[in-house]
């Protein structure tokens, strides 16, 4: 398989970090004198940016976590005038205050850069046909898709949320050769194809890049035997770039994050210790390129472990373990993000119900499907008029769609159910 | 590795005199043929730097990659000029590695760097007023004890590339204009046969057809194998030759990226190339 930037991928390691040290202390550089939030931290903890030399003082450096991010909303951690900025984005589903993420024009660059790497390394090139089958208003990840794809001259076919046949008979006429999804929805393609009698072999398809939610190896198994394909798993962060922090080779053995452009580290999320390579813990990610919105020690949530000894695919950067757990309560539904606690905001609104409640998921194939949530409610509104009760579920569904962005099951419970 | 042997003067890489069409097409000195691309030429970490109380620089680190142009810019004052003598042994520093063509050098003498091929031309008092040209030039080649006719040889492969100096070389070099002045000074570094060439504000003070010979130069002499580290107040000219280039803002490095990313890079915009504007949003 090719490697798109064969200089940086295959980078020996000792010029790698020096690569990461010098970028490091540009970027602590930045951030300490550009965001307040970062200034304030430093200060606060007693940490004198200047003494951050070797990639190891970067265990001197505070954690910043998601609640930051949230308290410095809308622009308090840009590190750059907001005219320099191109892109606000803000991802859905984020409980509380909102969050959002500026990109100048570099960083935008830099991205559609780390897409391309790993579109080349799994082996797609400018003669492939893309089938985008992301939903372009949920995953603000997909539009990278097409902008990476033409970066590499591919062709691009947003398909975004077609259904299921119209997906299956874009990819028969087009000659779609790449199927970029959810693997959720991948299976759904696959069952569909069964039901219509649909013999993969007729499909030009040949390469799955899949993403968004964690799906197991067994998912991997089932797209890759009734499609007739090889899929490959691709990560981002909402909070920094979704996808593209990294992605698996050809080699399927563990997602290569860009070190050249994020610093990775596994902590312990109870006592935020630093853990060696090879063991699971969660990912916490310093940005060393980011313009507008650089972070230093983000911890991710996801669960996950890092290998550094060299692939055989000739790439030196680090690689992840797929991750399929996470450190706080977010759950993924058909790659959709769901933290309970914008369930609670939501719920909080309707007085009649609550405060308890409960979520349960019905999974397919070790990935989540349907997402059900009970809720408690008092034995007046249990014994009540059926009428009053239907138009309080109708109320709660409707909200729970709107800020979720997914149809979940709603049953109001008793108060000695939940 | 880089094989640390200089080219020597019957190096059949050397083009055949030109005449007549000034610096353009005339193959200098031996382009490195070794040089194996990715190299870091020069790496330096963390170098901190005082005047006395003051410091000046704070943990600087930044590498030079074998055969590229490797710009500084920064404010007046920024500390680019003391990072440069840091570097060639004459300013001291206190902590940091500096690490050329994979040799600490730290704690070495000025003229023993110098001997190791890392050349600098100094922003001011670069030539010997009082000596005539041709002493100027042999002087560049002081360190390196090579017999007269090897020395004739270069001397005259510095002509092709200045035919003015060759025309005064029997005149005082006081006696130059500012851009002969440089032009000389190049030639003398060139004399040493530098590995790696800094040149420290090598547009200062000259007229602006003057500036765009001089870094044509200083291409020209990159694109035959001499590494170029290029501190500059002119920080659009030498965004366009260089292949990289660091930002240096009160003694830390805030900004690196290629020359062609930094030229749009708002920031280095608004402080160094005299754009600025504000949003619709700010009042």
């Amino acid at each position: 398989m090719d490697i798109f930037n064969a200089a940086v991928e295959t980078l020996n390691r000792q010029d790698l970090l020096e690569l990461q040290n010098e970028r490091l202390q540009i970027v602590v550089n930045q951030a300490y004198s550009h965001v307040a939030f970062y200034r304030k931290k430093f200060d606060e903890s007693g940490v004198n940016p200047d003494g951050v030399k070797n990639l190891e003082d970067l265990r001197k450096i505070p954690f910043t976590t998601r609640k930051d991010l949230m308290e410095n909303y809308p622009y308090g951690m840009f590190a750059v005038p907001l005219r320099d900025v191109v892109r606000l984005q803000f991802p859905l589903g984020i409980y509380g205050n909102p969050i959002v993420i500026g990109y100048t024009r570099e960083d935008l660059k830099i991205w559609r850069e780390l897409v391309a790497r790993i579109m080349v390394g799994i082996g797609i090139t400018e003669h492939d046909i893309i089938q985008v089958a992301f939903n372009y208003g949920l995953f603000l990840g997909a539009i990278r898709f097409n902008q990476s794809a033409e970066l590499i001259g591919a062709a691009v076919v947003p398909s975004s949320i077609a259904s299921a046949e119209v997906q299956i008979r874009i990819m028969q006429d087009f000659r779609s050769t790449v199927l970029t999804s959810t693997p959720s929805f991948a299976l759904h393609i696959v069952e569909t194809m069964k039901r219509k009698g649909i013999d993969p072999r007729t499909l030009s398809l040949k390469i799955g890049l899949f993403g968004a939610e964690p799906w197991p190896e067994k998912v991997r198994r089932v797209i890759e035997e009734d499609l007739g394909i090889k899929a490959y798993d691709i990560y981002g962060v909402m909070e920094l770039i979704e996808p593209g922090v990294a992605g698996e080779c050809s080699e399927k053995a563990g997602m290569h994050i860009f070190e050249d452009h994020f610093l990775p580290e596994i902590i312990d999320p109870v006592t935020g210790q630093v853990l060696d390579g090879g063991q699971e813990g969660e990912l916490v990610l310093t940005t060393l390129t980011t313009n507008a919105y650089p972070l230093l020690r983000y911890r991710t949530s996801d669960v996950t472990a890092l290998h550094y000894e060299r692939c055989s695919c000739g790439r030196t950067m680090a690689r992840m373990d797929r991750v399929l757990k996470r450190a706080d309560q977010m759950i993924s539904v058909r790659g959709i993000n769901v933290f309970p606690e914008k369930i609670e905001e939501v719920l909080a609104g309707t007085p009649e119900i609550g405060p308890g409640y409960s979520l349960s998921v019905t999974e397919k194939m070790g990935m989540n499907d349907q997402l059900k949530v009970s809720i408690e409610t008092s034995a007046a509104i249990q014994k009540g008029p059926e009428e009053k009760k239907a138009v309080l579920l109708e109320g709660i569904h409707l909200a729970l769609r709107r800020a979720l962005g997914l149809r979940v099951e709603v049953e109001l419970v008793g108060k000695d159910r939940v | 590795m880089i094989p640390n042997s200089r080219p020597s003067a019957d190096d059949s890489a050397f083009m055949p005199p030109h005449s007549g069409c000034g610096t353009r097409g005339v193959m200098l000195f031996t382009p490195n043929s070794e040089l194996k691309t990715g190299f870091r030429m020069l790496k330096i970490k963390n170098i901190d730097a005082f005047f006395g109380k003051i410091q000046v620089l704070r943990r600087v680190s930044l590498h030079v990659g074998a055969g590229e142009i490797l710009a500084l810019i920064g404010a007046n004052g920024a500390g680019k000029t003391t990072l440069l003598n840091v570097i060639s042994g004459l300013h001291p520093s206190q902590n940091g590695t500096r690490i050329f063509l994979d040799v600490e050098i730290s704690g070495w003498k000025p003229e023993k760097i110098v001997a190791r091929g890392l050349i600098q031309v100094p922003e001011t008092d670069k030539v010997f007023n009082p000596l005539t040209i041709l002493e100027n030039l042999e002087l560049g080649a002081y360190l390196r004890r090579q017999d007269r006719a090897q020395l004739l040889s270069e001397m005259e492969r510095v002509f092709q590339v200045f035919p003015v100096l060759r025309e005064r070389q029997n005149l005082p070099a006081g006696t130059l204009s500012g851009g002969e002045r440089q032009m000389l000074a190049l030639g003398k570094a060139l004399m040493g046969q530098p590995q790696l060439l800094m040149l420290d504000e090598p547009s200062l003070g000259l007229a602006p057809t003057l500036v765009g010979e001089i870094f044509h130069i200083i291409r020209t002499l990159n694109s035959q194998g001499t590494t170029i580290l290029l501190v500059e107040q002119n920080a659009r000219e030498a965004l366009r030759i260089a292949a990289r280039a660091y930002v240096l803002d009160t003694g830390r490095i805030i900004l690196t990226g290629t020359g062609e990313e930094l030229l749009s890079n708002e920031e280095v915009k608004r402080a160094f190339l005299g754009k600025d504007y504000r949003g619709k949003w700010e009042r």
